[in-house]
């Protein structure tokens, strides 16, 4: 008994350390002059997989362990299933304008998953954060629509206190990543305001605000150095101190792309944590119980406004990291007029993972792979990019579908239930 | 009661072999009935028996597994509602299925709309609704808007809605859980009228004076069989209920006496209290509670019970007057201080403010106590210490599940209120506010909760039942309070008081009865 204990304890050390080596290791790969390095992270990743289930079946029996691959393979294949049929019909639609679909998808992949990898890297990163954003609003039963807006303030805040603190490189990061993230949320507070006191819906509230903080950034552009009549680059502040960059990845990896910087890594952290506050937290507990049943849980002595308030709060940090992340990590500066969308491609995401943070992280990588390969395919083969938004637009009706027709099964089964019990 | 022998009638309907096998559920088993034309009948069961299971198969919205259906002699298996409507089959299902903007005409004819090609005549329409609701004595005016009409109300639009549709026969699946007493007088009397015209009606129940008051003959089921047949008139309750539960019931719990505490643990001193329209609907009401006794407040449904229940639990502010609990004024109290106060609350509707459905058993139990050991500690929820108590609970409340962390949707209505009780008397309450604890639920799962409920008291706990069920209050109480329109109008002693006297303060009567 205690030798199994101590084998499980072991199995999930090594789980941890493969996991996390493999998965930096991967998410640093890159093409460099011809020469792909650090691709073979994900055989780190894949050999820790059969070590889990080595640890599961000595803990739990073969039993559980068949049930959790069944379940596994339960919740990716749907996802899998769509993404595969939106591909096919992406391809009958290139057929049908004349454009090659394999040397087409050829590229798309090889683009999104080799050649521009990092880019799909950078891309995901501020996507985990809005979709994080998304998704706890979403437990919550609220829609944060105007994660566009919260982002742009936590942008704002970050080429702001970047441009003024000036102190050593680990804290002022984490001043930056914490100071900007609760200007963000305070922008919510507003919403969440009305929502409480008034019964105003956050959907139109949100994205108002989202408009109003989008059309300040280009005052705050010209405050700190945007000047259109003598710059060069009229549309953008000043270069933060070096000292509030986010770590590039070739920092630590040699080979990795220089651009490449290490918010994926402070993503997936924060994806953890916001499924740790969800699931294993009083709040989290509260936040859902009042997005699944606001009556009952207020029975029960759980304040409707507080957790409205929390979950706004909390979704209006989350997007706001993503624009910290985007002027450390990327810019280091800030544009005006950024139309990267990150707060409405949260949405999809958030959506695409079923509002579960830790599936965040994976939509997020495929709607990178899906934007980077997208430009790559275009670029190479002269496939318009917009058949990517087509695929991504039907992968998501397809995920989207997917809910319909568990709400429609569960609906069926209750109604049976119903009638035999 | 008609005297007419049923062998001389002509059949209308009959099955033959049901058999209906779910994955995990036998819910039919060979079942045959035989409707005749215009007669009531009642399929008597407990929740479970398989009622609805037969009913969805002949209406076509299941497919049996096997077995056959008979309607005028013709086999005939539906394949859609749709199908058993033009076959003259009417279903009243237990949650109406109208559109609440629509006016009342609008919803019977919808789906069938009279006029040419894509024109609606709506002059037709509404002669028709009105004949036919002349003719059937169904009172009710076509352009009202459903929104606006009484529940009982709503019930009637749905019969019209089948009868317009030329339904010969009616089913009514349990069409008496949402009524009030007046209602179901009324109800019935339009049942009545319906049989004089040839109807034959079908009523799916699990209460038993419903089948005596109104059919003509009952089928009993039990575990999807057919556990007998009885013609109504030459049967006795008693009998019924141990049919329908295979074993005997005492219809009522044994109250023993208890000596209450004379020092109140609940206090309740000129209350107001205001609805959401800003309406008065508590008026001055005062009560006290004393520890171990349980005091029934009876009245009709909407004299006040549910905003005086919310005001009890902080849901729902007083606008005058105080509340006292163990001497403190608990009048400004938030909901979640009260129940930290040992006060417990088992609201009337479990499914919206007693469980959250589509939560494990385990945090359904944890709620509200989430917040502290051994549930959780510091900000960290205990999952383990959660399901542990919550498989003691389900253990010692017998509660039927596979697992705690089973979601509370998936259970039955009696088990999913075993729950709530759970969570509520687990907690050592030193006051508890019971509304309506049995609605909807069949004989045995009401007898456990009513001992459940004695046991509370016995362990001198206070206990303040509202029900609409006069059998329930004389069954628990040890004093009735009457709410006549908000305030309390009467104070009666069960052993020194009837139902008609009870029933005669409810409406309103000043005068002592008789």
């Amino acid at each position: 008994m205690k030798k199994k204990q101590t084998i499980a304890a072991v199995l999930l050390g090594a789980v941890i350390v493969l996991g996390t080596v493999g998965s930096v290791l991967w998410l640093g790969a890159t093409v460099k002059s011809g020469q792909s390095s650090y691709f073979w992270g994900i055989w780190v990743i894949v050999a820790a997989i059969p070590l889990y289930l080595w640890r599961v079946l000595l803990l739990n029996g073969s039993e559980e362990l068949r049930s959790l691959v069944v379940r596994s393979i339960r919740s990716v294949g749907v996802p899998i299933a769509g993404i595969v049929i939106a591909i096919v019909i992406g391809g009958i639609l290139m057929l049908l304008t004349g454009y090659n679909p394999i040397t087409a998808y050829g590229a798309l992949f090889y683009g999104g998953l080799v050649r521009n990898w990092h880019i799909s890297v950078l891309n995901a990163a501020p996507l985990i954060f809005t979709g994080l954003s998304i998704a706890v609003a979403f437990k919550a039963g609220l829609f944060n629509i105007g994660a566009e807006g919260q982002y742009y303030i936590g942008a704002m805040a970050a080429a702001w206190l970047g441009l003024n603190l000036n102190l050593p490189a680990v804290i002022t990061l984490v001043l930056v990543f914490v100071i900007a993230g609760v200007l963000a949320a305070a922008w919510n507070i507003v919403p969440a305001l009305l929502k409480v006191r008034t019964g105003a819906h956050e959907v139109i509230t949100t994205m108002m605000l989202a408009h109003t903080a989008r059309y300040l950034s280009p005052i705050f552009i010209r405050a700190y150095g945007g000047d259109p009549s003598t710059s060069t680059h009229p549309y953008v502040t000043d270069e933060i101190f070096p000292t509030n960059w986010l770590p590039s990845f070739d920092s630590f990896l040699p080979n990795a792309n220089y651009r490449l910087h290490t918010g994926i890594l402070v993503a997936i952290v924060v994806a953890i944590a916001v499924n740790y506050l969800i699931y294993q937290t009083k709040i989290g507990f509260e936040i859902r119980a009042v997005g699944q049943n606001k009556d009952a849980a207020r029975a029960q002595g759980i304040s409707i406004g507080r957790n409205i308030f929390r979950a706004l709060l909390i979704a209006g940090f989350l997007a706001g990291l993503a624009g910290v992340n985007q002027v450390t990590g990327l810019d280091h500066k800030l544009f005006e007029n950024l139309n990267a969308n990150y707060g409405w491609n949260g949405i999809s995401v958030a959506l695409l993972a079923g509002g579960s943070p830790i599936g965040v992280i994976f939509t997020s990588l495929i709607w990178g792979i899906l934007d980077a390969g997208g430009q790559f395919m275009s670029r190479t083969t002269q496939t318009p990019n917009a058949i990517v938004e087509i695929v991504k637009g039907i992968i998501l009706f397809l995920v989207v579908a997917k809910y319909i027709y568990v709400y429609l099964g569960e609906w069926i089964k209750n109604r049976r239930k119903r009638s035999i019990v | 009661m008609t005297d007419q022998t049923a062998s001389m009638r002509k059949v209308i309907l009959e099955t033959r072999d049901i058999v209906k096998r779910f994955p995990k559920v036998l819910a039919n088993e060979n079942v045959n009935i035989t409707l005749y034309e215009g007669e009531i009948l009642s399929l008597l069961g407990e929740n479970g028996a398989g009622k609805s299971t037969l009913m969805n198969v002949l209406y076509g919205l299941y497919k049996p597994t096997s077995g056959e259906i008979f309607l005028n002699g013709v086999p005939a298996i539906f394949s859609s509602p749709k199908e058993a409507i033009r076959m003259g089959l009417g279903m009243v299902h237990q949650h109406f299925m109208l559109v609440d903007t629509l006016t009342v005409t609008e919803n019977i004819i919808l789906g069938s709309e009279p006029g040419a090609g894509v024109q609606i005549d709506y002059k037709q329409a509404r002669r028709q609704v009105k004949e036919l609701s002349d003719r059937h004595g169904l009172k009710i005016d076509p352009d009202a808007k459903i929104e606006n009409l009484s529940v009982g109300l709503q019930q009637r639009v749905e019969i019209l809605k089948a009868l317009y549709r030329k339904a010969r026969i009616l089913i009514l699946d349990e069409p008496t859980a949402v009524l009030t007493p007046q209602e179901v007088e009324e109800l019935f009397s339009v049942v009545r009228d319906l049989r004089k015209s040839g109807v034959s009606v079908i009523i799916i129940t699990h209460k038993l004076e419903e089948v005596k008051a109104i059919s003509d003959r009952v089928y009993i089921l039990r575990r999807g069989r057919i556990e007998g047949e009885r013609i109504t008139a030459e049967v006795n309750k008693e009998e019924l209920a141990n049919l329908m539960v295979g074993r005997s019931v005492v219809l009522t719990v044994h109250r023993e006496p208890h000596e209450a505490h004379p020092e109140p643990v609940f206090e309740v001193e000129n209350l107001h209290v205001v609805d959401d329209r800003n309406i008065a609907v508590v008026k001055n009401l005062s009560l006290e509670v004393r520890p171990g006794e349980v005091v029934g407040i009876a009245g009709v449904d909407g004299n006040g019970q549910s905003e005086l229940a919310e005001a009890i639990m902080g849901l729902r502010p007083a606008s005058g007057g105080r509340m006292i609990h163990l001497g403190d004024d608990i009048t400004n109290l938030r909901t979640k201080d009260r129940i930290a106060r040992s006060i417990g609350y088992v609201p009337a509707d479990r499914q919206r403010y007693g469980l959250i459905l589509s939560m494990t058993i385990a945090e359904n139990i944890a709620m509200g106590y989430h917040d502290r050991p051994p549930n959780s500690h510091g900000w960290q929820l205990d999952y383990t210490a959660m399901e542990e108590q919550a498989d003691d609970l389900i253990t010692q409340f017998d509660i039927r599940t596979p697992g705690a962390l089973v979601p509370a949707g998936h259970l039955s209505g009696g088990n999913q209120q075993k729950v709530i009780l759970a969570r509520e008397f687990s907690r050592k309450p030193t006051f508890l506010l019971v509304s309506q604890p049995t609605r909807g639920l069949d004989v045995g799962a009401i007898e456990y909760i009513h001992s459940e409920i004695l046991g509370m008291r016995r362990k001198d706990v206070g206990v303040l039942l509202i029900s609409l069920e006069l059998e329930e209050i004389f069954a628990l109480a040890d004093r009735i309070l009457v709410l006549y329109e908000g305030a309390i109008v009467r104070e009666l002693i069960p052993e020194k008081t009837n139902e008609r006297e009870v029933g005669f303060f409810m409406t309103g009567g000043t005068e002592k009865a008789s």
